[in-house]
């Protein structure tokens, strides 16, 4: 204790105190996760499962060096990202777009409103065997089933951020000699970001669950396809291996979206702080 | 009710455009059926008895996994906003497979547990527990150390105040978590029946399909989609019922 | 003194050489709406503010004073009766009647330089010159040095100087102004007014400002226009006629008498409200 003291003092911080404290500060971090990670290794080499349910942790390693040996990584990676990217791009365009129509149009709303506000909880899934019978089961099947599930929550979202948008703030901008484009591109937009943000972010996820279970069903390329190819033949390292290639992807995934999220709403976090 | 005519227009007209669509030719017949064949394939699905003996299987998967993960993901949420320790142990667990695709773990259970019940209720408990259980923990460490204080001067022990202080106060939140998790529930069902299992609604939507019996198939996926609706209007409803005293 | 503008329209610029800059003429205003039930908040207002008067809006909570700026704004449609700005029958809103909303709406996304900007740049008003003009108007209000802040960073007080300079910087000839410094502290409240006041006889205009304090309407206008409660009906138009070249003149007898006389107009219309 009176090391860390002492180090935060900034009087005597040795390099051996300072090191003290990095690794306190990891193991509070980290701890539990490392415990349990060689919690599964001791459980798997001790044999108290059998391999084939639970191979070693390092077996996982070292199966996924040699995958990014034989080059089988970065094919099955870039597939499932390229796929996930894709329809998740799409979602957010075509979201944002149709958010903002029916956020500013009567029309618009009460004509596919509904069809929204129905369509959000589907569990839009269950659609995959149509589509993959009318568009194959190349990538246009798994791009549209990731597009169908990831949009909702864009559009939900652009709704209602472009709607709570204050009536001052667009009479302001009006007042200021703003035309209705304008409009659209210098007020409702940035002012709805921050919900459209939050919407995207609910819909980043939901991209890459559905992309890895179409290229399950589907088979073909991806991670996905090659963790149903190792349970097949009761591979379980190739099984865990996938699982930690996607947690990984996954958590670039939310580590980009999050660093988007703080560039582009600089304004708005302190906002939050001191609204009244 | 001019409103509420209005507000089905769109789903009627898209009805009628389904209805119609294939018996002018417009698409192909065998891959979009008019809506009313696939009524009256409906109901011979229903009257075989297949819709139910697969619908009862989907069901009890669904209601066990849900059950499961709300029960487990709502103590650990709690348990965790509560009690450092604990905290310190789940956190880093929970923030390590937090990004994981929860479909992932779909040839994980079937691994683990074959192709029947177990494995499905284990996928659908094991990826629903974290949206409850971040939902709990939210809402729990939301809860205002002014209510918890007045609870305790008023005479309430630790454990009490837990059920009737912090709880309630992390409801709005810990609904909302369920509600996400009771969606995915359904796409982890109906996904994994598809991929790995031999019964339940999923996999007969899988056999219709690859028999070619695409009206069936269509009258087995609107079933599910329809019941999903349902589920998340009900489930809507209880969350307002729930909180009215806000 | 209220003049019917049937013919105002683009030939009869030259109202504005009369004497009248704002004309409302049987303005009346109903809400609708979707649930619940219709609010009459404004009931046959006629109202003239002459060329570069500086009038004071007063009256109890709900009259109806911010729905007046508001249709004066263009920002409500006008339903019964006319407003005219310069001549003009209001339509829409337009950068000659600048307006300060009671809750400042500054674009939160903007820093304090660019919400300035934002008039300008929908003018077309090139940018380097725009950048010159925002810059003198933010020393005039005081906010050299806060140029790159966001709103949320600012105090209360700067974020209303914002917004004012935003307004201020496209120099309109009708400023409407709703109850702008209700929210500030009395210090911060008097230096504002006192620089309201020189803002004002530097570039004369129409200034019509709402407020609920009687000390601030008779310390800052010409004429203090009360209004009573729902429906909103003007119940007096009182001439303050300070003279303001004392610098002491709020301790005047004449000051302190206006304010009396128009304290006492308000609670009569307690004494209504009641029963
Ligand atoms: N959007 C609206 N919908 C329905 N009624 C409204 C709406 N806005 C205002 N009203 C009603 O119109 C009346 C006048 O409102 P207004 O905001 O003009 O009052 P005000 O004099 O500015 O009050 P305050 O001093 O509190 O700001 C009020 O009785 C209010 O209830
Ligand atoms: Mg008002």
């Amino acid at each position: 204790m009176a090391v860390i003291g002492r180090t935060e003092d900034g009087v005597r911080s040795s390099p051996v105190a300072s090191a003290l404290v990095w690794l306190a500060g990891i193991a509070r971090e980290y701890g539990s996760l490392v415990l349990v990670l060689i919690c599964w290794e001791l459980v798997a080499r001790l044999s108290l499962v059998p391999p084939y349910l639970m191979p070693p942790f390092n077996e996982v390693l070292v199966r996924i060096w040699a995958e990014i040996g034989d080059g089988t990584l970065w094919v099955n990676l870039l597939d499932t990202l390229r796929r996930t990217l894709v329809g998740f791009g799409i979602a957010v365009v075509a979201g944002v777009a149709i958010g903002l129509l029916l956020a500013r149009s009567s029309t618009a709303e009460w004509l596919v409103g509904p069809l929204v506000s129905i369509g959000f909880p589907l569990p839009k899934i269950v659609f995959l065997p149509i589509f993959i019978l009318w568009f194959g089961v190349y990538d246009t099947s798994k791009v549209i089933m990731i597009v169908c599930d990831a949009i909702f929550p864009v559009i939900t979202a652009t709704v209602a951020g472009a709607q709570g948008v204050e009536r001052q703030i667009i009479w302001s901008a009006r007042n200021l000699g703003a035309g209705e484009r304008d409009l659209l591109w210098t007020i409702i937009l940035p002012a709805a970001a921050p919900q459209i943000l939050s919407g995207i972010e609910v819909s980043l996820p939901i991209a890459l669950i559905v992309a890895v279970i179409t290229e399950m069903m589907l088979g073909g390329t991806g991670i996905g396809a090659a963790m149903m190819e190792s349970w097949r033949f009761a591979e379980s390292t190739g099984v865990f291996a996938g699982l930690l290639e996607l947690s990984i992807i996954g958590f670039l995934l939310i580590r980009s979206m999050n660093a988007l999220r703080r560039r582009l709403l600089r304004w708005h976090a302190e906002a939050q702080a001191d609204l009244v | 009710m001019i409103t509420r005519l209005k507000s089905c227009l769109g789903l009627l007209l898209l009805m009628l455009l389904w209805e119609i669509a294939p018996r002018v030719g417009l698409v192909r017949m065998d891959i979009l059926p008019p809506l009313s064949r696939i009524f009256i394939a409906w109901l011979g699905l229903a009257s075989s008895g297949e819709l139910w003996t697969h619908g009862v299987i989907s069901l009890f998967r669904a209601f066990s996994g849900a059950a499961i993960a709300i029960v487990v993901g709502t103590v650990l949420g709690v348990a965790m906003a509560a009690s450092a320790p604990v905290r310190i142990f789940f956190r880093p667990l929970m923030e390590a497979l937090y990004p994981i695709p929860k479909s992932a773990l779909i040839p994980i259970t079937a691994l683990w547990l074959g192709l029947g019940n177990a494995s499905q209720i284990t996928l659908i408990a094991l990826g629903c527990i974290l949206p409850v259980a971040v939902g709990a923990y939210n809402g729990a460490r939301g809860c205002e150390r002014v209510l918890i204080w007045s609870g305790r001067a008023l005479g309430a022990g630790k454990m009490r105040t837990l059920v009737d202080i912090v709880v309630p106060s992390a409801l709005p939140e810990l609904l909302s978590g369920i509600r996400t998790a009771l969606a995915l529930c359904l796409v982890l069902l109906v996904s994994s029946e598809l991929i790995v299992s031999k019964n339940g609604l999923g996999y007969l939507i899988g056999f219709l399909g690859g028999s070619g019996i695409y009206d069936a198939m269509f009258a087995a996926v609107l079933t599910i989609a329809i019941f999903g609706l349902i589920v998340d209007r009900l489930f809507l409803r209880y969350i307002r019922w729930v909180l009215s005293w806000q | 003194m209220v003049a019917p503008m049937e013919h105002a329209g683009p030939g009869r610029v030259e109202t504005g050489s009369e004497d009248a800059q704002i004309v409302v003429s049987g303005v009346s205003h109903v809400y609708r709406p979707k649930h619940g039930r219709q609010v009459l908040a404004l009931d046959d207002i006629n109202l003239t503010v002459r060329r570069n008067e500086f009038v004071a809006l007063l009256g109890p909570s709900g009259c109806g004073k911010s729905t007046l700026l508001y249709l004066t704004g263009g920002f409500l449609p006008v339903e019964q009766g006319t407003i005219c700005v310069l001549g003009e029958t209001v339509r829409k809103p337009g950068p000659d009647r600048g307006i300060v909303f009671q809750h400042f709406a500054l674009f939160p996304w903007k820093t304090v330089r660019a919400n300035v900007m934002y008039g300008l740049e929908r003018k077309g008003v090139p940018r380097r010159e725009a950048e010159v003009r925002a810059a003198e108007i933010l020393v005039q209000v005081g906010l050299k040095g806060f140029e790159d802040s966001y709103p949320s960073q600012l105090s209360g007080g700067m974020r209303q100087r914002a917004a004012i300079a935003r307004t201020l910087v496209l120099d309109p000839a009708t400023l409407l102004m709703d109850e702008p410094f209700g929210a500030l502290d009395a210090q911060t409240r008097n230096l504002m007014q006192i620089e309201l006041l020189a803002l004002w006889r530097r570039s004369p205009k129409a200034v019509v400002f709402v407020t609920h304090d009687v000390h601030e309407a008779v310390y800052l206008a010409e004429r203090v226009v009360v209004m009573s409660a729902r429906p909103g009906r003007i119940k007096a138009i009182v001439e303050t006629g300070i003279d303001r070249s004392d610098p002491e003149f709020v301790k005047s007898r004449a000051f302190v008498e206006k304010v009396d006389e128009i304290w006492h107009l308000i609670h009569e219309e307690d004494g209504k409200a009641a029963p």
